[in-house]
C-alpha cells in the first residue's frame, strides 16, 4: 500500500496537468475562434438601414393602376458605396393612399412588368402572374410581391426602401 | 468514441505520430527558459489566423486599401480587435524573437551540432522584419505611405545599385498601386510560405538534436515533454496571449488620415523596430549614409550568421574565457539597438489626432451642410450619387478639386473650347476645405461644435490664409505653419502682421489684408489665431 500511494498521486498530478493544458489551449482557441467567427460572419447577418425616398407626385398616379417608378438607393457596400436602382409599382388606392410593391418576382428574382390589357403583373421568366395587390394569381411564385411602407407628404409619395 | 478513434488509428496511425511528437525525453532541469520557442509558435499562429481574416476584407489598391482598413476598424463587428491583435502581434513577435534569440545565445544553444538550427532562426528573424516592413504599408494611411517612402529612399541610397533596388521595391519610379500590390503579395504569399518552410525545418532540427537543456548539464532522470514541460509552455503561452489581448483591447490599432502623396510636410517615422536604424542615420550624414543603412546592419547580420562558426568550443557558459568576447559583442549590439530605439521613441513627432479640427475642415463642413450647398444636388438619398457621409475618396486631389468646381464634367479638364467652362461652383480653396472635411470624417472624427465668431474666423482663414498657411496639417506651404501661432505671437502682433506684414517682416511676400477683411473678420481671425497654442 505504502508503495502505490505516491504513484497514485503522480498519476493524479499528471491527469491534472493534462486537463490544465487542454483547458488553457481550448480557452485560447475559443477566444480566437470567437473573434475570427465574429469578424468573418458578422457581415453575412447585418442588414441595411432603411430610408424614405421621394418617388413621385401623388397627382401623377392614376387610380388603381400600377405605375413602375425607379428609385435610386445609395448604400454602403462594405468598404465601398453603390447606388442601386430599384423599381417599385406604386398603386393609388384612395385619395391619400398609395400601395408600393416590389417589382421583383418572388419565384427566381426576374423583373416583372405590368400588362395594361389584363391589368395583371406578369413575370417574363416562368409565367408568374400577380394582381395589382401583389397576390399570386397563377404560376410558380411561392409568395405575394412584398409591399413597402409609403406615406404622403406635401403631395409627394415617399417610399421606404 | 473509443471505437471510432481505434478505427481512425488503424487507418492512419495517428497515435504513433502523436506519440512521436509528444513523448520526448528532455534533459533534467529543462525549465521556463525553454518556453520562448512555444511563445513564437503561438504568436505566429495568431498572426496567421488574424491575417487570414483581415485578408478577407483588405483590398491592395490605393483606391480602396484605406477604406477597407477603415471598414475593418470602424464597421466590422470586433474588426478593431482583429486588427489590434494583428497590429500588436507584429510587435510582440519582434520582441519575442529577440528574447528567444538572446536565450539561445546566452545558453550557448547554437553550438555544434545545432549550427543550422541557429541559422534557420536568424533567417526567420529577418523574415519577421520583412513581414513587419511590408505590413506597415498596407493600411495606406499617411503614416504607412510616408514611412515606406523613407524606407525605400534609404534603399535608394545603396551605392551603385540603389536606384534599381528602389525601382524594384516600388515596381516603378513612384510609390503607388504597383508598390502596394507587390508588398501585399510578399506579405500574404511569399513571406508566409517561406516562414512556414523555415519554422518546420527549425522544429525538425530541434527534434533531431534534442533540446540543449541547462547550461551545465544536471544529473537526474529526463523530463517527459508531455505533460511536464508542455504545462510550462502552455502557461507561458496563455500569459503572453492574455497580455496581447490586453494590448489589443486597451490600445486599439491607430489609423491616420488616408495617404496624401501631395502632403510633403508630413513627418514620417518607421515603426519602432526600425527606429534604431532611423536614429543611426543621424550619425552618418551625407556620403556616410550607407554606413548606417548597409555596413552596420550588414555587420550585425553577418555576426549573427557567423556566430556558431566563430564559437566552436564546447563551453556553454556565456562568460567563460572562450565566449567572453562574443557575449560582450552581443550585449553591445543589443544595448545599442535598445538605446537607439529609446532615443527614436523619445523623438517621435506628436501623433496625428483626427479630432483636431483645423479651420479648413470646419469650413468644409460648413460648405457641405449649408442650406444652398450644391453637393446635395446629386449626393443625396435617392440621388444619382451616394451621400457624402458614405462617399469614399478614390480620386486624387486635383481630380476632386476639378469635380467640385465643375461637377458636370466627368473627366475634369477635357471640356472643349467650344463648350465654355461655367463659373466654378466651388473655388479651389473651397474645394480643398471640403476635401479637408471629407478626410476628417473618413478618419472617423465627429465635426465639433463651433461658436459663431469662430465660424467667421475659420471661414476667413479657409478663404484668405489657407492658400499659404497650414493649421492642423491642412493648408499651403508658402508661409509658416500657424497651428500654434498663439504661443509665439499675441493678438496685437497678429493683427499688426495681418494688416501690414512688412511692419514685422520687411522681406515677406505676404500682402496686406487691410483692404480685404472686414472689421469682424479681422477680429475673429486674430482671436482665433491667438488662441491656438
Amino acid at each position: 500500500m505504502t508503495e502505490t500511494q505516491p504513484t497514485d498521486r503522480a498519476i493524479g498530478r499528471r491527469n491534472f496537468l493534462v486537463r490544465a493544458i487542454v483547458g488553457l489551449h481550448a480557452t485560447m482557441g475559443a477566444i480566437l475562434a470567437f473573434i475570427l467567427g465574429s469578424t468573418t460572419l458578422s457581415p453575412s447577418f447585418s442588414g441595411r438601414d432603411e430610408t424614405w425616398l421621394q418617388a413621385i407626385d401623388l397627382d401623377a398616379l392614376p387610380e388603381n393602376q400600377p405605375v413602375p417608378v425607379t428609385l435610386r438607393v445609395s448604400r454602403s457596400d462594405g468598404y465601398s458605396q453603390v447606388v442601386d436602382r430599384t423599381v417599385v409599382y406604386l398603386v393609388r388606392t384612395g385619395d391619400q393612399d398609395v400601395r408600393a410593391l416590389h417589382s421583383t418576382c418572388t419565384h427566381l428574382g426576374c423583373r416583372t412588368s405590368y400588362d395594361r390589357k389584363t391589368k395583371l403583373i406578369l413575370c417574363p421568366c416562368h409565367g408568374g402572374v400577380f394582381d395589382t395587390e401583389g397576390h399570386v394569381v397563377s404560376g410558380p411564385p411561392p409568395a405575394s410581391l412584398p409591399s413597402l411602407p409609403t406615406r404622403i407628404e406635401d403631395g409627394q409619395v415617399l417610399v421606404q426602401v | 468514441m473509443r471505437a471510432i478513434l481505434d478505427w481512425l488509428d488503424h487507418r492512419t496511425g495517428y497515435r504513433a505520430v502523436l506519440h512521436h511528437l509528444l513523448e520526448e525525453p528532455l534533459p533534467h532541469g529543462t525549465g521556463w527558459a525553454f518556453t520562448t520557442g512555444s511563445v513564437m509558435i503561438l504568436l505566429l499562429a495568431v498572426q496567421f489566423l488574424t491575417g487570414v481574416a483581415l485578408a478577407m476584407y483588405y483590398v491592395p489598391t490605393p483606391l480602396l486599401a484605406y477604406d477597407s482598413v477603415r471598414f475593418i476598424t470602424d464597421t466590422l463587428t470586433l474588426g478593431w480587435l482583429l486588427r489590434g491583435l494583428h497590429f500588436w502581434g507584429a510587435s510582440f513577435i519582434v520582441v519575442a524573437a529577440g528574447i528567444h534569440m538572446m536565450r539561445v545565445f546566452f545558453y550557448g544553444s547554437y553550438k555544434a551540432p545545432r549550427e543550422i538550427t541557429w541559422l534557420t532562426g536568424v533567417v526567420m528573424f529577418l523574415l519577421v522584419l520583412a513581414f513587419s516592413l511590408s505590413g506597415y504599408l498596407l493600411p495606406w494611411d499617411q503614416k504607412a505611405y510616408w514611412a515606406t517612402t523613407v524606407t525605400i529612399n534609404i534603399a535608394a541610397g545603396t551605392p551603385v545599385l540603389g536606384e534599381y533596388v528602389a525601382n524594384v521595391l516600388r515596381g516603378g519610379s513612384h510609390l503607388g498601386a504597383l508598390t502596394l500590390g507587390r508588398w501585399y503579395t510578399a506579405h500574404v504569399l511569399l513571406l508566409p510560405a517561406s516562414l512556414i518552410v523555415f519554422v518546420l525545418a527549425h522544429i525538425a532540427l530541434m527534434r533531431r538534436h534534442g533540446i540543449s537543456g541547462p547550461i551545465t548539464p544536471q544529473h537526474g532522470p529526463p523530463v517527459q515533454f508531455y505533460p511536464w514541460h508542455v504545462i510550462k509552455d502552455t502557461l507561458m503561452m496563455a500569459a503572453i496571449f492574455a497580455l496581447l489581448l490586453t494590448f489589443a483591447v486597451k490600445f486599439p490599432a491607430h489609423l491616420d488620415e488616408i495617404a496624401n502623396p501631395a502632403d510633403a510636410a508630413y513627418i514620417p517615422r518607421p515603426d519602432w523596430y526600425f527606429l534604431s536604424l532611423f536614429e543611426l542615420l543621424k550619425y552618418f550624414p551625407g556620403p556616410y549614409e550607407p554606413v548606417a543603412t548597409m555596413v552596420i546592419p550588414g555587420l550585425v547580420v553577418g555576426f549573427l550568421l557567423a556566430l556558431p562558426f566563430l564559437d566552436r568550443g564546447a563551453d556553454r557558459r556565456p562568460f567563460s574565457r572562450s565566449r567572453l568576447g562574443l557575449s560582450i559583442t552581443m550585449i553591445a549590439i543589443a544595448s545599442a539597438v535598445l538605446v537607439l530605439t529609446g532615443m527614436g521613441l523619445a523623438d517621435l513627432p506628436s501623433k496625428y489626432d483626427p479630432n483636431d479640427w483645423g479651420p479648413r475642415a470646419i469650413a468644409g463642413h460648413q460648405l457641405v451642410t449649408a442650406a444652398d450647398n450644391k453637393c446635395a444636388t446629386c449626393h443625396v438619398g435617392g440621388g444619382p450619387a451616394a451621400e457624402l457621409s458614405i462617399t469614399r475618396i478614390t480620386k486624387d486631389e486635383e481630380w476632386l478639386v476639378a469635380h467640385m468646381a465643375d461637377p458636370v464634367a466627368i473627366a475634369p479638364g477635357v471640356r472643349p473650347a467650344s463648350d465654355p467652362t461655367p463659373a466654378p461652383l466651388l473655388t479651389r480653396l473651397q474645394s480643398q476645405s471640403v476635401l479637408a472635411y471629407l478626410r476628417r470624417i473618413r478618419a472617423g472624427a465627429v465635426p465639433p461644435q463651433v461658436s459663431d465668431e469662430a465660424l467667421v474666423a475659420v471661414n476667413t482663414f479657409a478663404t484668405s490664409c489657407a492658400g499659404c498657411h497650414k493649421i492642423s496639417g491642412e493648408g499651403g506651404e508658402n508661409g509658416p505653419d500657424l497651428s500654434d501661432v498663439g504661443g509665439r505671437l499675441d493678438a496685437a502682433a497678429l493683427k499688426r502682421i495681418i494688416l501690414e506684414p512688412t511692419s514685422e517682416y520687411p522681406d515677406t511676400l505676404m500682402p496686406s489684408f487691410a483692404e480685404r477683411l472686414s472689421e469682424r473678420q479681422l477680429n475673429a481671425l486674430v482671436q482665433y489665431l491667438a488662441n491656438r497654442h
